[in-house]
């Protein structure tokens, strides 16, 4: 086959396909870059060149609008799913000196005896995020929030790579087994509310969102409520008051004695 | 001359055993979602299970389906036994190993992230690796087809190339530049942070390189159908093709404006420009062309095979058409989903339209009608027309096949008709479950319950078209005549250089999907504050 | 059949094919541009431009930042809303908005890819993190509206729905009076 033949203005094939495609380019660019975006009525540009620039989509980082004053402290935690991903052995052993001072209220071995939450085997990224609002008092707790005041940042991530470290034990405080209901497993999506399991980890773990299985109920009805009052507020952009909110007392009841009386061989290890 | 069979054969009988199991998935699935279920105490299965069917029936079963009949085409149309056959099985064992590394994290949940990728989610390496690896088979399919197309034009200089084969090395080339946009995709942003040597990535820039993939896969899928419309039904019912040169410029537009227009998939997206989204609109509408001209050339086929039967009259010429015919049978009904699907398509590609129906069931619905209504019908056509030269045998019932085609026209339509609807009210698609006791999706139920009893017809069809491929293999082998393509009325003596060969038109297409997809691909690649980070799926579990 | 009955015959068949061809081409062409007309008379068209921002510090500060979210009445008459989608909820969960006024919708996601479509409506755009949706809206009635998210987003996406509430014009001025940003929350 000969190229030379194909690809020539003396072939009438080559000519009018070529001439037709690019006339349909250059119509269809003159409308798409030019007419139409100065049809639209709701924007403004500098001219035609910011027009084109514009409509082909050529990025640019905005602000629009001035933003209101935040009401209250919320977190400042930045968290992806690297955060703390692979901590060092040196992290971990300094983070079991700094925790001699929490086992007090989180136990010994990190399962708490009160109603203070479990931490052994907790999501790094969890107790990293929850001491960072503690510090900046985007959450406060009258006993929690003073131990967190003076912690630098290394602490703070020594503390989360040494709970989550620690190995998941039973809770003193499981009571008989109990099965999941309705809002534990459906949740209740006309109401916004997907299943607990898809952040809380028995489906899958969504950054920054604890496992639950074994904490006391009274302390995650309290935290839901506290959610649902806006009385807690350092989840970011609202993840969990929006579930909160929408949930009945009865539910946040199920819930909290569904998780409590769960053993945390449910949530498998984390890697 | 079908001298490969044992090639051929694998090719069909793989890919229809995995459309089987996809088949049931889906069925699973819409039985899950419907009112007739109650809720899935895991909805992760829900998902798993639409990943797989997804990643079935859109990556393994049409390309296998396009590489056998390739290779039977190869083989019958130019009479030359086929070049590379070792090449072939090779080709052929990469989408099975690919198709296995694939599906089994895809099994065990390790890549719920259904087949359309959509990072920032990401799932296991593997899956990824394996659908790289099933593209990577095919490109050897694509590679041979072009090596035999070569070395039959050595042997027969200036001779026109048989349209069926003409037509095949269009598709595998338009499979070839297709499957770019999500190799690199998959190369250069997801499998990186799947293997975790990166961990952020440009999610609107995926989507993009989606889209190039996504669109013109499906005129991938269909150009099988296509060269079935044009090659085999008009012989299949006595009749001829009315035109050669039509059906060559046909294909040839399929390979030319397929591909630079899949950003109507995007319409709804915030990082394309609206300047590209309104060209990529304007070519949308340009690939109805091609079907508008295989439609007036099908039905003057069809039309001439009936008057060559005694028909007469302005219509009274259909009912002289060879209604026992399952070829004539799948013909028609794949029209009619076409038409269909086509029109819902126009909906699509306009911006403006699209806005009510985007990511609705109605999309669900559409390419449901389109693939797996007019394509796979035809695909059934094909192996019941091909079968009896693969297998030396007979296939026994014709009635038995009338009955599966039946099925599946009726099981499709049933099935998408009240998809369309319920997209229109705003269903979304891809739920694990609807709460249909709400009053805002009680209108829902009953569509959404009419569709389920149309995905059962559809799963009784499909499993029937395997009874009745599994059943020809015990009939007694007879001699079959050796396998061949429609004629047109008017044979072409010699063809344009143009329209006998695929370089103009390879050329064409790369040009303008660089036209239509540089800028808006460049200008992301560029930055790089538009990276966010990975949401590892089920990593923590 | 003679050669010539046959070079006929095939010039007829020619003729047809053109004919039908043109009339393929003139279909395209009128679909293109009522398209085009649509675009410029109904003023339907896509976001005219791309603006970038960071997912994972939205709520730090500036436009998504947690307080700066909801409805906010414009000095021009229309309304600005700004919502985020995030793994498995809009916030606001619920978006107030009065009737017969022309909205803008600024929207982003704060995780992974996720859409949102109110149900009986044109409204329905992509939420790409790491991009900014802008999306002109204008409700003639009043009423409630659901919105689920429209695309996948992992294992709890049928869990996400948000809700628009739409009231009358007066209302929402009432309410808007005090300043600050209105929403539906808990109401």
């Amino acid at each position: 086959m000969s190229t030379r033949e194909l690809f020539t203005f003396r072939n009438p094939h080559f000519t009018v396909s070529v001439a037709v495609t690019v006339g349909l380019l250059l119509v269809t660019a003159l409308v798409g870059f030019i007419v139409l975006p100065f049809a639209q009525r709701h924007e403004t540009f500098a001219g035609v060149w910011d027009a084109i620039c514009s409509a082909a989509g050529n990025p640019r980082v905005t602000q629009q609008g001035e933003a209101a004053p935040p009401p209250a402290k919320t977190s400042e935690a930045v968290l992806t799913s690297t955060t703390l991903a692979h901590p060092s052995q040196q992290s971990i052993g300094r983070g079991a000196t700094l925790a001699q001072r929490c086992a007090i209220c989180h136990g010994p071995t990190g399962i708490s005896r009160a109603d203070s939450p479990n931490l052994a085997g907790q999501y790094a990224s969890v107790i990293y995020k929850q001491l960072l609002d503690f510090r900046s008092g985007a959450r406060t707790n009258a006993v929690m929030s003073p131990f967190a005041t003076n912690l630098s940042d290394q602490d703070i991530a020594d503390l989360a790579a040494y709970y989550a470290y620690l190995p998941r034990l039973p809770a003193y405080h499981p009571e008989v087994q109990l099965p999941p209901t309705r809002i534990v497993v459906y949740g209740a999506p006309l109401r916004g509310i997907a299943p607990c399991g898809a952040c809380h980890g028995s489906l899958d773990n969504k950054t920054g969102s604890p496992w639950l299985e074994g904490q006391s109920a009274a302390y995650i009805k309290a935290q839901l409520q506290a959610f649902a009052s806006g009385q807690r507020h350092n989840d970011i952009s609202e993840q969990m008051r929006n579930i909160a909110r929408a949930m009945t007392p009865d539910e946040i009841e199920e819930a909290a004695n569904y998780y409590a009386s769960q053993p945390p061989e449910a949530i498998q290890r984390a890697d | 001359m079908l001298a490969n069979r044992k090639l051929i054969l694998a090719h069909f009988w793989l890919a229809f055993v995995v459309f089987g199991l996809a088949l049931v998935l889906g069925a699973w699935q819409m039985f899950i979602r419907s009112p007739l279920h109650t809720w899935l105490s895991n909805p992760e299965w829900y998902y798993r299970s639409l990943t797989a069917h997804g990643t079935v029936m859109g990556y393994v079963f049409p390309t296998l389906v396009a590489m056998g009949f390739g290779y039977a085409i190869s083989e019958s149309a130019l009479d030359q036994r086929l070049v590379g056959v070792r090449w072939a099985w090779v080709g052929f064992s990469l989408v099975v190993l690919g198709a296995v590394m694939a599906m089994v994290p895809v099994s065990l949940g390790w890549a719920s992230v259904l087949y359309t990728f959509y990072p920032p989610l990401i799932g296991s390496p593997f899956y990824y690796i394996g659908v790289v690896l099933v593209v990577v088979g095919s490109w050897i399919w694509v590679a041979l087809m072009s090596v035999n197309l070569y070395v039959w034009k050595q042997a027969h200089p200036g001779e026109p190339v048989p349209l069926a084969m003409f037509a095949n090395v269009a598709g595998s080339y338009l499979w070839a530049w297709t499957a770019v946009g999500a190799a690199l995709e998959l190369l250069l942003q997801i499998i990186p942070v799947a293997l975790g040597l990166k961990s952020t990535i440009d999610a609107g820039l995926a989507r993009v390189f989606f889209s190039w993939t996504l669109h013109a896969i499906v005129y991938f899928w269909l150009i099988p159908s296509y060269i079935a419309y044009y090659t085999i039904l008009p012989r299949a019912i006595g009749g001829k093709l009315y035109s050669d040169t039509m059906a060559r410029i046909a294909f040839i537009l399929f390979l030319v404006v397929a591909m630079p227009i899949g950003i109507h998939h995007t319409f709804a997206d915030p990082q394309v420009g609206a300047g590209f989204k309104f060209v990529h609109s304007a070519f949308t509408a340009l690939v109805a062309v091609p079907t508008l001209l295989t439609v007036f050339t099908i039905c003057a086929s069809v039309e001439i095979a009936a008057r060559l039967r005694g028909g007469h009259g302005l219509f009274g010429w259909i009912a002289a058409l060879p209604w026992q015919n399952p070829i004539m049978l799948a013909g028609t009904f794949s029209f009619i989903m076409l038409g269909f699907g086509g029109a819902g398509g126009l909906i699509n590609m306009s911006y403006q339209l699209d806005s009510a129906i985007h990511n609705t069931q109605w999309i669900t619905g559409h390419f449901h009608l389109i693939f797996g209504g007019a394509i796979v019908i035809m695909y059934f056509a094909i192996a019941y027309d091909l079968w009896p030269h693969l297998t030396g045998r007979e296939l026994p019932s014709l009635r038995l096949m009338r009955t599966q085609l039946w099925l599946w026209f009726i099981g499709m339509i049933v099935t998408t008709f009240p998809w369309h609807w319920v997209g229109i009210l705003g269903m979304p698609r891809r739920m694990a479950y609807y709460d249909y006791t709400s009053p805002a999706l009680a209108a829902d139920a009953v569509p959404v319950e009419v569709s389920t009893l149309g995905a059962a017809i559809l799963l009784i069809s499909g499993l029937l078209f395997l009874f009745i491929l599994a059943r020809a293999q015990a009939e007694p082998a007879t001699d079959v005549p050796p396998y061949r393509f429609s004629e047109a009325v008017h044979p072409p003596a010699s063809v344009p250089l143009a329209l006998n060969s695929h370089g103009l038109w390879i050329a064409l297409m790369i040009g303008l999907t660089i036209a239509n997809y540089g800028y808006p691909i460049a200008v992301l690649t560029a930055r790089s504050d538009s990276s966010v980070p990975a949401v590892y799926v089920g990593a923590q579990r | 059949m003679s050669a010539q009955e046959s070079h006929d015959s095939a010039d007829v068949a020619a003729r047809v094919e053109r004919r039908w061809a043109t009339i393929s081409v003139i279909i395209i062409v009128v679909m293109a541009i009522v398209a085009a007309f649509a675009g410029i008379h109904q003023v339907t068209m896509p976001q005219a431009r791309v603006e970038i921002v960071d997912p994972s510090r939205l709520h730090l500060s500036g436009e998504f930042a947690e307080a700066n979210l909801g409805s906010v009445a414009e000095q021009d008459g229309s309304v600005t809303v700004r919502a985020i989608g995030q793994q498995y909820s809009f916030t606001p969960a619920c978006i107030l908005v009065p009737a017969a006024t022309p909205i803008t919708l600024r929207a982003t996601s704060a995780d992974v890819i996720h859409g949102i479509i109110v149900q009986g409506t044109n409204i329905n755009t992509m939420l790409v993190p790491g991009y900014v949706s802008n999306q002109a809206m204008r409700f003639d009635k009043t009423g409630d509206y659901v919105m689920p998210c429209q695309e996948f987003c992992s294992f709890g996406h049928e869990g996400m729905w948000g809700k628009v509430r739409v009231i009358d014009k007066a209302d929402f001025a009432a309410r808007a009076k005090n300043g600050g940003r209105l929403s539906c929350v808990g109401e």
